[in-house]
């Protein structure tokens, strides 16, 4: 049996025959047929259920005349957010808005759930952040789509070559399709080694320096996570961003 | 409720004043030329694999340091512009 976290072993114990059966299903042996599912899955679900709980919440005590602290925390959020898309993206970014939202919530919740004891951060895990970054890359695509249909695709061909002679900008285009599509699926690594390394490392530290000085020492590098959790979050928010800048701008 | 924000932004700025946004970006570049690399050759042995050649891998591994060498080259001149 892997060592569970107490969330993960109640998990297990109400739905490790169900889950079990569902990934012999679609061919996926699971290691231990008894605790299928892990602790960064369960902290995970932990997150969605936490927010989504919040969110119902907020949604029950939203009062334009008297607004709450929670209500004025997430309209932080949202306007920072906007600024921040409308900054890069330009006027038309209030569509996107929710989604870089919600990704920069997801992400500082679960960076900052691995302060509590008796949890840990499901982003120091490769797989979460692969996840987020699946998102943010299946995002940036659809919005180009979205935003160009099929004139999407000339961003794969490098950028307009207006005035070379028709040979060659078909020798350039084919040259520059593998480069763009191996820089597309790098961002997709990038993202994700980014936030795991940092949050990976950021429990490492605070875990050895708690089993050296357990006294004094562990607040300072506990303090120093919270800056990194929060500073990933908003970096990975940033670059979603920027990809989905470049996916919707106009030049093609 | 937080207060009306400007309605007008200029969209060609692209955060190039915010020094958070620039923090962000250049934060991307430490890690663009080897994650290109790396996706380079693992998509070429994939193609190696699927069509059983043995020089896909390579080509893969140069194109994706190219791609990264273009990707910091392409950062640097929009915000040198």
């Amino acid at each position: 049996m892997p060592e569970q976290l107490w969330f993960t072993a109640i998990l297990n114990r109400l739905f490790a025959g169900p889950v079990t059966s569902f990934l012999q299903a679609i061919h996926i042996a699971p290691k231990h047929p008894a605790a299928p599912i892990p602790n960064s899955v369960a902290m995970e679900l932990l997150v969605f259920f936490f927010l989504l709980a919040l969110f119902f919440l907020l949604r029950s005590r939203l009062s334009v005349d008297s607004p709450n602290g929670l209500q004025h925390t997430f309209e932080s959020i949202e306007g920072f957010v906007l600024d921040q898309s409308r900054e890069i993206i330009g006027h038309h970014s209030e569509p996107y808005t929710a989604f870089f939202a919600i990704l920069f919530i997801f992400i500082l919740v679960a960076n900052l759930i691995g302060l509590i004891p008796g949890f840990e951060s499901p982003t120091g895990v490769p797989v979460v952040p692969l996840g987020c970054a699946i998102c943010a890359f299946v995002y940036y695509h659809t919005q180009g789509f979205k935003h160009a249909g099929p004139k999407y695709l000339m961003h794969f061909f490098g950028p307009p070559m207006e005035g070379m002679p028709l040979i060659a900008r078909i020798f350039l285009a084919a040259l520059m399709l593998p480069i763009e599509v191996v820089s597309h699926f790098a961002r997709l690594l990038s993202l994700t080694v980014r936030l795991w390394a940092n949050i990976f490392a950021g429990d490492l530290i605070t875990l050895v320096f708690f089993s050296m000085i357990p006294i004094g020492i562990p607040i300072i590098f506990s303090g120093l996570h919270i800056v990194v959790a929060v500073l990933q979050a908003y970096v990975f928010m940033l670059l979603s961003i920027i990809y989905v800048s470049g996916a919707v701008a106009e030049e093609h | 409720m937080p207060a009306p924000r400007d309605p007008s932004p200029d969209p060609k700025n692209s955060g190039r004043n915010n020094v958070w946004v620039q923090v962000g970006r250049y934060s991307q570049l430490a890690l663009v030329l080897p994650s290109a690399t790396i996706v380079g050759w693992l998509l070429g042995t994939a193609l190696d694999h699927w069509l059983h050649t043995s020089w896909i891998s390579i080509v893969g591994l140069l194109l994706g340091s190219a791609a990264g060498l273009i990707e910091v080259i392409r950062t640097v001149q929009r915000d040198t512009k």
